[in-house]
């Protein structure tokens, strides 16, 4: 059983879990490679959580493995587990000072004083935070009691560190702040990272990897950059910006290329799989990645303007297409008379080459 | 002295302290002062106290074996019934804080259900239970365990497990409310930290706890301090204690004595409080000292 998750800090394989009749977490397989950050992005009850918490031991699984470091935890306490975690509300223990809340972990871990002590004053240096060890969490400000959770996490040294909505109490530019100095902090010391977040600014900036969860299942994992790009269901793609789907037709291959008509136009996207020849087909486009021209103008989907928000850097245009359907499209204002169009009139719209991506059913 | 500030701006909040503040002055600050008034005088035949003042009320107590002895009881008595107490509440709150709330208000119900008994009547239960007569020495005599009645009654132990029957659901509503306030994140913290289920306890839920168990233990200590009809039905005239001696003067007229016995138990009442909140310094829960 080890060989297969040599590499990989954490693996959760086929894990349900269910609260009564309720799925919480639906058949997941997921594994984290070692020094990575994931986050766990997804609308609440989506069971991001209570992903998090199976990997801590808080909850069981009802079905399936979970393995850190290649061990199965299956059947280990939580307490016995080799990860630390930050919790939303930090979960300071108030009636210890900053130093002996950092200092915990490593007295249940029975490492002598000294040593605990350097290691301590080590922590609180890193998080900025060398001079509090005598306050109590309650004299600290939001932000300060997020560094000691974070240090009195970091400090023993886990074999992963699990985050849940920490940042979610913070005010914005303080969380902001924080993000920046998290994932610094995370990648200075290399530690496999688990966040979980509902956040997707957040999980767009601080990860490696992000996983996007709905009724319990994940419907994408890959890197920020690839998800927005290459959304690959409905959810992903609208719950990451908004996107504008439409249903299409297999029309032909042309190489690597799979040709798709939308209506009156032609696109290419890679070819891929499973497509097949005059088969449906469902694909999206982001809205700044569609361009609008003059309605006369020649292979473009035809349109007609409903609505125009004019926000100074772009103008966002609200579009009917030709099967009624809703289009959004931002556009850069270039100059003073790029996009003069206004609600009634008939545009064409051109979507970029390469931007245009298949959906899977989901 | 923030509240002071408070009062001064708000006219209206003096006007809604004013009456009890006034009660309270006249009815237990007033008395309290002539009662130790009182206890500075010499005894008198005819009138409540006579006329020359003594601290002899006082030093008579200190330096009489007999007064000593019952003081000591008291006290033992006290730090007993409360100091047992909370080792049989403790499992019984930590029980009930982890039931679903529906099922914990059955049950702050059924233990506050002997509660609606009065004292007598339940010092007259132990009674039939401990009695020569009783229901213990009836089945040990049958059961051919002894020959004579063993006296159960009449015993400060016997006092101490009434008392401890009376007392027990004080103790645990002070704690059952003292832990539900304890975060269960803190909790899962520690164990995240790697603190087992008896550490965790240890170290974070026990003492997150110490303001229910400061309030439980100072609520059980002085109602027992102050406990009568039980210790004089269970205790009989061998286990007296403090509030039995005051009783006992005030009976014989002996006014200044009885107000210098309840000011001893006044002190003590004060000393041991001190101690205990020094001890459990129940503030620091708020990461105050």
């Amino acid at each position: 059983m080890t060989g297969a998750f040599a590499e990989a800090d954490v693996a959760l394989r086929g894990v349900t879990k269910s609260f009564g009749p309720v799925v919480a977490v639906d058949d997941l397989t997921l594994e984290i490679p070692r020094g990575i950050f994931l986050s766990l992005l997804g609308p609440s009850g989506c069971g991001k959580t209570t992903t998090l918490r199976l990997i801590a031991g808080f909850e069981q699984p009802s079905q399936g493995d979970i393995f850190i470091r290649g061990q199965r935890v299956n059947l280990v306490p939580a307490y016995r587990r080799d990860f630390s975690m930050v919790f939303q509300n930090f979960a300071l223990f108030p009636h210890m000072t900053v130093a002996n809340n950092v200092a915990f972990g490593l007295r249940m871990r029975r490492l002598p004083r000294d040593e605990r002590e350097a290691r301590v004053r080590e922590t609180l240096a890193l998080v900025h935070l060398a001079g509090f060890e005598d306050r109590y969490p309650r004299q600290l400000s939001g932000g300060q009691q997020q560094r000691v959770a974070l240090a009195r996490a970091i400090v023993v040294r886990p074999a992963v560190l699990l985050l849940d909505e920490p940042l979610g109490s913070l005010d914005r530019k303080l969380r902001e702040e924080m993000q920046v100095e998290l994932r610094q902090l995370q990648q200075e010391i290399g530690i496999t990272t688990v966040f979980v977040t509902h956040d997707q600014e957040e999980a767009l900036t601080l990860s490696d990897r992000v996983a996007i969860m709905n009724g319990g299942k994940i419907e994408q994992i890959a890197t920020p950059r690839e998800l927005y790009e290459r959304p690959a269901t409905d959810f992903v793609a609208n719950f990451l910006g908004v996107s504008n789907i439409f249903d299409g037709r297999v029309a032909g291959r042309d190489g690597e290329d799979a040709l798709i008509t939308i209506g009156p136009i032609q696109v290419r996207v890679p070819w891929e799989a499973g497509l097949e020849m005059g088969g449906p087909i469902r694909v999206a486009v982001r809205p700044e990645k569609i361009r609008l021209g003059p309605h006369d103008e020649k292979e473009g989907l035809p349109a007609r303007v409903r609505h125009v928000i004019y926000l100074g850097a772009t103008t966002h245009f609200y579009l009917e297409g030709p099967e009624g359907q809703s289009l959004v499209v931002h556009v850069q204002n270039i100059s003073p008379d790029t996009a003069p169009w206004t609600p009634g009139d008939e545009v064409s719209c051109h979507l970029e080459p390469k931007s245009v991506f298949v959906l899977r059913k989901g | 002295m923030e509240w002071v500030r408070c009062f001064t701006r708000n006219r209206w909040a003096w006007a809604l302290v004013l009456p009890p503040l006034l009660f309270f002055l006249a009815f237990f600050v007033g008395p309290l002062l002539y009662l130790f008034f009182v206890s500075l005088h010499v005894e008198s035949q005819t009138e409540l106290y006579g006329s020359r003042l003594t601290l002899d009320n006082y030093l008579r107590v200190a330096g009489d074996p007999f007064y000593l002895l019952i003081i000591r009881r008291t006290l033992t008595a006290g730090l007993a019934v409360s100091g047992l107490s909370l080792l049989i509440g403790y499992p019984v709150a930590l029980t009930m804080v982890r039931m679903p709330a529906s099922r914990r208000s059955v049950f702050l119900m059924v233990l506050l259900f002997p509660l609606m008994v009065s004292n007598v009547i339940r010092a007259y239960g132990w009674i039939a239970i401990l009695g020569r007569r009783g229901v213990v020495n009836n089945l040990l005599r049958d059961g051919g365990l002894i020959q004579a009645p063993l006296p159960l009654l009449y015993s400060v132990e016997t006092v101490v497990v009434g008392l401890l029957t009376i007392l027990l659901p004080y103790m645990i509503i002070c704690l059952v409310n003292a832990l539900l306030t304890v975060d269960r994140t803190l909790e899962e913290a520690a164990q995240a930290l790697g603190a087992g289920p008896l550490r965790t306890f240890l170290h974070v839920t026990l003492p997150l706890s110490t303001p229910g168990i400061a309030s439980g233990l100072l609520l059980v200590f002085l109602l027992t301090l102050s406990a009568y009809v039980t210790v004089q039905l269970l205790g009989g005239p061998q286990s007296k204690m403090l509030v039995g001696l005051v009783y006992d003067a005030v009976m014989t007229f002996i006014w200044p004595r009885a107000a210098a016995l309840a000011f001893i138990l006044l002190g003590i009442s004060l000393g041991v409080t001190t101690l205990m909140l020094k001890g459990l310094r129940p503030q620091r829960v708020q990461g105050q000292g």
